[in-house]
């Protein structure tokens, strides 16, 4: 897949005031997926991006370490204003929203013990996992009928939460077996 | 090392091998601050993972604060921010860069379709771990496994879900 990210975009250069109150819009809106929002504005409103533009960003961020949405502000904030871009938008996405949501959260924890918001937390949580593990099983969905795939996907469900290893030793020890084991499928169907 | 410190240079270490995002990190998260440490009951865990769900903004880095909060208060709080977001922004920063020089490259394609199913066991696990933390019933994994036949059979707005689950559990059923 071609990633066209480092060409310079078409029409007015994107001011770094632009950056900051976009990112910080998709963080604010960002309410049950960052993502949904991210396209949105980025492709949509301000028009930074083309969809396959924004579908190959985002493939690249899904394939980095840490939170996507903030991989894609530093990589967009960096293709369209250079390292002050990225700094613009990364401030955008992170420093209003974090004080807002860290007030809030900070006011939730501590009368989390208090017996209805005790219920309703329970309640939240139990939802949220489900929520990231249809995300998982979504994700899985295009890799169905690669059996190594879903090997590798099972061993790291395993190693992760079965056999409770540390996260570390489950990447470093799959993902080497786990791109070999993609080169062998490549070279069986050549 | 005090504290807070190696609760910082933790964080760092899983920002860097996120991979997958929020969910990977979970499972290894909980094990070192409650299981290792024990600086968090599982209970206040699941509290901090509840408390993102239902509030906008970054939520990993969030979550991570909360803890952070809780360890060693605000100072704590906001290294641990840092330390969650500044190394994968890093790697992110750097990746792009090269990245696209070797676009179209075989070994590109490789990398991402080996990755791929490793990053997706995971993000499960993370999902796995929480549905079971604390002291969650049959009535709570009910939950969980309706959350996932909805999100899966329907279009509805993950947000209903987060409420419904939280309507569910203040009235008790939970």
């Amino acid at each position: 897949m071609a990633y066209v990210l480092n060409e310079a975009p078409a029409g007015p250069r994107v001011t770094l005031p632009a950056l900051f109150t976009t990112f910080l819009k998709v963080s604010l809106f960002g309410f049950g997926g960052p993502i949904v929002w991210a396209r949105r504005f980025i492709v949509e409103q301000q028009h930074w991006l083309t969809d396959q533009e924004f579908a190959d960003l985002l493939s690249l961020c899904q394939f980095l370490p840490g939170p996507n949405v903030a991989s894609i502000t530093v990589c967009l904030g960096s293709k369209l204003r250079g390292p002050a871009g990225a700094a613009a938008g990364l401030a955008g996405f992170i420093v209003i929203p974090w004080s807002i949501g860290f007030g809030l959260g900070a006011l939730l924890l501590h009368f989390a013990g208090v017996g209805g918001l005790r219920n309703t937390l329970h309640g939240v949580s139990a939802v949220g996992a489900g929520l990231i593990i249809a995300t998982g099983l979504r994700l899985l969905t295009p890799h169905r009928t690669r059996p190594m795939a879903l090997l590798f996907a099972a061993l790291a469900f395993v190693g992760l939460a079965i056999a409770k290893l540390p996260l570390l030793l489950v990447v470093t020890a799959l993902a080497p077996l786990s791109i070999a084991a993609a080169l062998t499928e490549r070279a069986i169907l050549r | 090392m005090n504290l807070p410190a190696a609760l910082i240079a933790h964080l760092a270490l899983l920002s860097l091998i996120s991979f997958g995002g929020f969910p990977s990190v979970l499972p290894d998260l909980r094990d070192f601050v409650v299981g290792t440490n024990g600086w968090l009951t599982d209970r206040d865990f699941a509290n901090c993972f509840a408390i993102v769900q239902a509030i906008p903004g970054p939520n990993m880095i969030l979550m991570t604060s909360f803890i952070g909060w809780q360890v060693g208060g605000l100072p704590t709080a906001i290294a641990s921010a840092l330390a969650t977001f500044g190394p994968s922004c890093a790697v992110a920063y750097t990746a792009f860069r090269f990245w696209d020089r070797f676009r179209d490259t075989a070994w590109q394609s490789i990398v991402r379709r080996g990755l791929a199913p490793v990053t997706i066991g995971l993000v499960i696990a993370g999902g796995y771990v929480m549905a079971r933390v604390g002291d969650a019933g049959w009535a709570s994994l009910a939950v969980t496994l309706a959350a996932i036949a909805l999100m899966l059979g329907t279009r509805i707005s993950p947000l209903w879900l987060v409420a419904a689950g939280g309507a569910l559990g203040a009235l008790g059923v939970l």
